[in-house]
């Protein structure tokens, strides 16, 4: 064996360094497979929003950049100084803007008072209207039969308030998640506005949201208040 | 050897070598329970010319992300006969000993540092400078030098301990990282966020109403998170944490929620009632294409991606109560992962890949925080007690929990290792935070 057989090896040995690194940073781009098996949800799902883009607004790119690094350079016996920024979301050394612009700002703080205003006309209107609450057992979005009585009434004044919208608020109580309550608050909320609907209530004067936990109108702990909590809430459309 | 055999082993251990690298959730496994932690002991963080406070507050936060590492075992020097002020600059002044002494009593890395306080005309200008010594030596094995206004004295000492976890692991570090969070103001709920150990909050919303389970992008550039357009629709929205800009990602009617961006960045599940009931979509962030993921009249929400991207572990109602169920990030091959109990919801998949973390309901009806191995053969119940626990996220080393819990009364945010040890409550201040996520290291 002499030199030349040397240099292949080192030639096939880079090689494979090489196939190696290659082989690995292509992994971490992709996420393997996802661009192929995409293509196969795409056939396989009937039901596929594929090019509905309505819906999806534009938004910066979120894709991982690569070579951000740790940021960290490692210690040194002669270490130089590094400057220590405050600053979020910002490279190592903090090149973004400090805390104080990200507090309240005058356009956002504008757009809570305004909100104020109108939750305070939309409480008005409802409470003049006489609006009655549903309550739902735990765990439950079953209206019950003494319930009915309170979506009875609240009929009764659609119909003789034929231009008013109303939304249904659905709410749960403090225990279980954040996530599950978002959901279970719209079922709520989806089960009065259909028994309105089937009072003859018509769906298109119907809008239902869900607040799951968020918006608990009763805040101690125990029964006596999740049963508060745990409702449809029928509020009078004020604004648009 | 002739010197075929020896290029064979050559080539054999690069093969090895990739193979390593190359699959994707093999980690520097210091969550291993044969792992043995690295004695560290700090001597001191002294005072060099600036205020009384200065070195001690240094040198508190330091031992405490030291601690909380879980790389290395905090060592009690004086509880080990080993005087740690007034040491002096090391082997300079003659304190040889010490190194020695520490070397004997099983202190494999020693610690020293100073830090002192010049005054600005604008503003005045703090420097510390940290050295590390190892294996009784007095011979510096490497050290740092930090500079910046007096607001970042604890971001130099979470700085100097991400180098040492760095310097023993190659590991980043969280001492750096942020915990985003939902906190109460009246009515509303705001987007804030923190240091890991709950110092140094920030508001980021200001909405006057809901804004509700934030998760951050890869970068850490961007949070993803449930808005409320005019309290009637709910959108998902994006904002960039260093400028405060907001963009409207999607807008469907009905719940927009629990939206979750891929380890690459490059999709964003969530779940959506537009076509009915709650179905997860997943939207390709470059094309824009959604792409529906679930076909059920059941409840679907909740994604959480593995830490290659290649699955999805979800919440579904399709048996009665929320269940976790595991599927293909293309929709396809869904199986249900838990079957203990009737309500398990908010799952988190671990970084390292190995658990899956959830809020459990035990038969008490206590809502608690539950491990299970993405192949179901293993389960645990990580909380006890009352406390209403909820939205787990993992630290970046996968070695923490963070959650919200009403265990002191009100909902507070808390970390945990992810052992169950160490519950350390992260909020004081306010009447209801929820909803934290711990954001990737840096």
């Amino acid at each position: 064996m002499g030199i030349t057989s040397l240099r292949i090896a080192m030639a096939l040995v880079a090689s494979v360094a090489f196939l190696g690194v290659s082989g690995c940073s292509k992994k971490s781009v992709q996420s393997g497979g996802d661009t192929q098996s995409s293509q196969q949800g795409k056939t396989a799902k009937s039901e596929s929003t594929e090019g509905s883009k309505s819906g999806v607004g534009n938004f910066p790119d979120t894709s991982m950049q690569s070579g951000g690094g740790s940021g960290l350079r490692g210690l040194d016996k002669d270490p130089s100084e590094e400057r220590v920024g405050n600053s979020l979301g910002a490279g190592p050394g903090g090149s973004g803007v400090g805390a104080g612009s990200l507090l309240a700002k005058a356009d956002t703080s504008e757009t809570a008072a305004r909100q104020m205003d109108e939750i305070r006309a939309e409480q008005t209107a409802s409470v003049a209207a006489g609006l009655r609450d549903v309550f739902f057992g735990y765990d439950s979005s079953t209206i019950s039969d003494d319930q009915r009585q309170a979506l009875n009434r609240d009929a009764d004044w659609m119909r003789s308030n034929p231009s008013a919208q109303v939304k249904v608020e659905g709410h749960c109580d403090e225990r279980g998640t954040t996530a599950y309550n978002l959901v279970l608050g719209e079922k709520r909320a989806k089960a009065v506005r259909n028994y309105l609907v089937e009072l003859g209530i018509g769906a298109n004067r119907l809008s239902v949201v869900s607040y799951g936990k968020e918006r608990p109108s009763c805040l101690e702990h125990g029964e006596s208040c999740y049963q508060q909590n745990r409702r449809g809430h029928l509020v009078v459309k004020t604004g648009k | 050897m002739n010197q075929r055999t020896f290029i064979g082993v050559i080539l054999c251990g690069l093969c090895a070598l990739a193979g390593v690298v190359g699959a994707a959730d093999v980690f520097l496994e210091a969550t291993r329970p044969d792992f043995q932690k690295i004695p560290l002991g700090v001597i001191s963080i002294e005072n060099n010319g600036g205020p009384d406070w200065l070195g001690g507050r240094l040198e508190e936060v330091l031992k405490k992300d030291v601690k909380r590492s879980l790389v290395f075992e905090l060592m009690d020097l004086p509880s080990l006969g080993i005087k740690v002020r007034d040491v002096g600059n090391g082997a300079a002044n003659g304190s040889k000993a010490i190194f020695k002494q520490a070397a004997e009593n099983g202190v494999s890395v020693l610690v020293w540092g100073k830090a002192g306080l010049k005054k600005g005309e604008k503003e005045d200008d703090v420097n510390m400078e940290g050295f590390v010594y190892d294996s009784g030596s007095d011979e510096v094995v490497g050290g740092k030098r930090y500079a910046g206004s007096p607001s970042v004295v604890r971001l130099m000492a979470h700085r100097f301990a991400d180098e040492l976890v760095f310097r023993y692991t190659g590991e980043p570090g969280i001492a750096r990282t942020k915990i985003a969070y939902v906190s109460a103001h009246g009515a509303a709920r705001e987007l804030f966020v923190m240091d890991y150990d709950g110092y140094d909050a920030r508001q980021l919303t200001a909405d006057g109403f809901l804004n509700l389970m934030p998760r951050w992008s890869p970068d850490r550039r961007f949070l993803v998170f449930t808005a409320y357009r005019d309290r009637n629709t709910q959108d998902i929205d994006m904002i960039e944490l260093a400028t405060g800009k907001r963009w409207t990602l999607v807008s469907y009617g009905g719940l927009n929620i629990t939206p979750a961006l891929s380890p690459d960045g490059n999709f964003l599940a969530f779940a959506s009632s537009h076509e009915g009931n709650s179905e997860l979509y997943r939207l390709d962030t470059r094309t824009k294409a959604v792409q529906r993921l679930t076909t059920n009249p059941a409840g679907e929400l909740s994604p959480t991606w593995s830490p290659t991207g290649r699955e999805l572990a979800f919440v579904s109602d399709r048996g009665g109560g929320p269940q976790v169920f595991l599927m293909s990030s293309d929709g396809s091959n869904v199986r249900r992962l838990t079957f203990e109990g009737d309500y398990n919801a908010a799952p988190a998949w671990s970084p390292r890949g190995n658990w899956i973390v959830y809020v459990c309901r035990t038969p008490r009806k206590e809502y608690k925080l539950c491990l299970i191995s993405p192949d179901g053969q293993k389960r645990m119940q990580l909380t006890t007690g009352g406390g209403i626990d909820d939205s787990p996220s993992w630290s970046p080393d996968g070695r923490h929990l963070v959650f919200s819990s009403t265990a002191d009364g009100k909902s507070h945010i808390y970390m945990i290792d992810a052992d169950g040890k160490d519950l350390e409550r992260l909020t004081f201040e306010g009447t209801h935070n929820s909803a934290p996520t711990w954001s990737p290291a840096s």
